[in-house]
């Protein structure tokens, strides 16, 4: 988080992202001899031509209907997929939290867990080490710690996923959905959390279907539209636009 | 393949991670854990020893410990192959949401088999004195054992290759693994494991076709065997059926051809699983 403030922390060029899809299974052995079979391959463009810049320090929210392909551009940030055409560029260490703790494995203790995810996420075990007491002590986990995760409730999976990624150093989070977890208490600790995070230079790109924490976190919005981006700019302007939008719809 | 190679060199904390994490579960909820491993071959040594020296009258000397010699190779490689066929699927789930480098999920099972195997290797030396004590004629450890490490390293070559093949092609078509299963099973028979090459070189079709002899040291786990008895125990005559045979001279022929086979396999897999690993989250 060395970097100046503005200069861009992701860059989205021109991305397309296309899935083959199958009902029957086109993987299958069965399919692959079966070739004199006429198959149809039906492909889903999910992202048409998607360009933006990030910057560092910015927290840009990503707004859609279901489908519209948010989930694909964050995996695509995040290097899950492979783009069809196009380029994305991050700079610096993205901590990807398209699930909070998926890497979590049940037999595991909370504090294995920790290192196991730590190292997942690029970091080397002497960085880990260094910073398991803030984590363990941000989870609020202290007496659970050597529990195996299973016996965690969603809750506690949650706030200990939380703690690991916004206590590692990131220089970009990527979150699906859940950006604030736990009680009322725990949320407005994350909040607290997420602003010191980038009062530091961090960059956030989240998705999410709740307004009021978009507007809480968010100043910028990113309305994405059956693949393309149809709007970019304020928060407030885009929310307001996007409620308008999805109201039509309903009318008609 | 350098680019990623170097990318793999970045992930080893993550790898060395994941391989104590499955060392670690495997057993957690067993009683006897570890033991398991060991175990498993001893019991199944004890019934061929038995089968083979009562039943099938075979008389040679110190029976056990040659069957074991080429026996715990052959478990490794095929838990390897099993256990990373189901491997990429299996971290699918975590593939989907984050990035690393996909060979990291096969090279687990292999690294984690690679363990179980080199602390097998240990409990034979043990075996091999307990015999000595026994019968103080047979030497527990041979001058030819220094290559041992260097036997270890053609087998990994071969069984790294071999996973990363499996491991991508069943994550697309799930047959490969009973594909896979079948094959161990057949492969298991014709290699000697559960007899000696002594046997083949001197069976009645194999001394008219000496050819035979040749092909049927071109699979790699076939010569592998042979050299791991001959690395790690005295040179044996073989008496069976009231025939004795003298020990072959070591192969180094077939042995430099499975060398090159194997690492020929470990760049060809290694290829082959980065020009698919990109889809392997797309899978429908």
């Amino acid at each position: 988080m060395s970097n100046t403030k503005g200069s861009a922390a992701i860059e989205v060029d021109a991305i397309c992202k296309e899935f083959m899809l199958s009902h029957s299974g086109i993987n299958s052995l069965k399919t692959m001899l079966a070739w004199w079979k006429k198959r149809k391959i039906e492909k889903l463009d999910v992202l048409k031509g998607v360009s933006f810049q990030v910057s560092r320090g910015e927290c840009v929210a990503v707004v859609g209907r279901n489908g519209a392909g948010k989930s694909t551009l964050l995996s695509l940030i995040a290097r899950v997929y492979k783009p069809t055409s196009g380029t994305v560029k991050v700079v610096g260490r993205v901590a990807p939290l398209l699930e909070l703790g998926a890497g979590f494995h049940p037999d595991l203790t909370g504090l294995e867990n920790i290192f196991f995810n730590g190292v997942i996420l690029g970091l080397k075990r002497k960085e880990i080490q260094s910073k398991i007491e803030e984590i363990v002590a941000f989870s609020e986990l202290d007496s659970h710690i050597d529990a195996p995760v299973r016996t965690y409730s969603s809750g506690m999976k949650a706030r200990l996923g939380f703690s690991i990624a916004v206590n590692i150093d990131a220089d970009v989070l990527l979150v699906d959905e859940v950006l604030a977890v736990g009680d009322y208490e725990f949320e407005q600790k994350c909040y607290r959390k997420i602003d010191e995070f980038r009062a530091n230079g961090g960059t956030i790109l989240f998705v999410s279907h709740h307004f009021a924490s978009i507007s809480r976190v968010a100043d910028r919005c990113i309305y994405l539209k059956n693949g393309l981006i149809e709007a970019d700019g304020p928060t407030a302007k885009i929310l307001e636009m996007y409620k308008g939008l999805q109201s039509s719809e309903v009318v008609l | 393949m350098l680019s990623e190679l170097r990318e793999l060199w970045a992930y080893r904390e993550m790898l060395a991670t994941m391989v104590q994490r499955e060392l670690k579960i495997r057993y957690k909820n067993s009683v006897l854990g570890f033991l398991w491993s060991l175990l498993n071959p001893l019991i199944t040594v004890v019934v061929m020893t038995i089968v083979f020296e009562y039943i099938q009258q075979n008389q040679t000397p110190n029976l056990s410990a040659y069957i074991l010699a080429a026996y715990l190779p052959y478990m490794f490689f095929q838990l390897c192959l099993l256990d990373s066929a189901q491997s990429v699927l299996n971290g699918l789930d975590l593939a989907k949401k984050i990035y690393f480098p996909r060979e990291i999920l096969p090279l687990t099972m292999v690294i984690s088999n690679l363990i179980h195997f080199l602390l097998a290797l240990l409990v034979f030396f043990g075996f091999l004195l307990v015999i000595y004590l026994l019968h103080p004629i047979i030497v527990p450890f041979q001058a030819t054992t220094v290559f041992l490490p260097v036997l270890i390293l053609i087998n990994l070559a071969l069984v790294t290759g071999l996973s990363l093949f499996v491991s991508a092609l069943n994550t697309f078509y799930e047959d490969v693994k009973y594909i896979v299963s079948v094959l161990l099973y057949l492969l298991f028979f014709l290699s000697p494991i559960m007899y000696f090459s002594e046997t083949v070189y001197n069976a009645p079709a194999v001394k008219r076709h000496p050819i035979i002899f040749f092909l049927y040291h071109l699979n790699p786990v076939a010569t592998l065997s042979t050299a791991y008895r001959q690395v790690l125990l005295a040179p044996t005559q073989v008496i069976s059926h009231g025939q004795t045979y003298p020990p072959l001279p070591f192969q180094w022929g077939l042995l430099g051809i499975t060398t090159v086979v194997s690492f020929v396999i470990l760049i060809g897999g290694y290829a082959f699983f980065n020009r698919v690993k990109w889809k392997f989250v797309e899978r429908p």
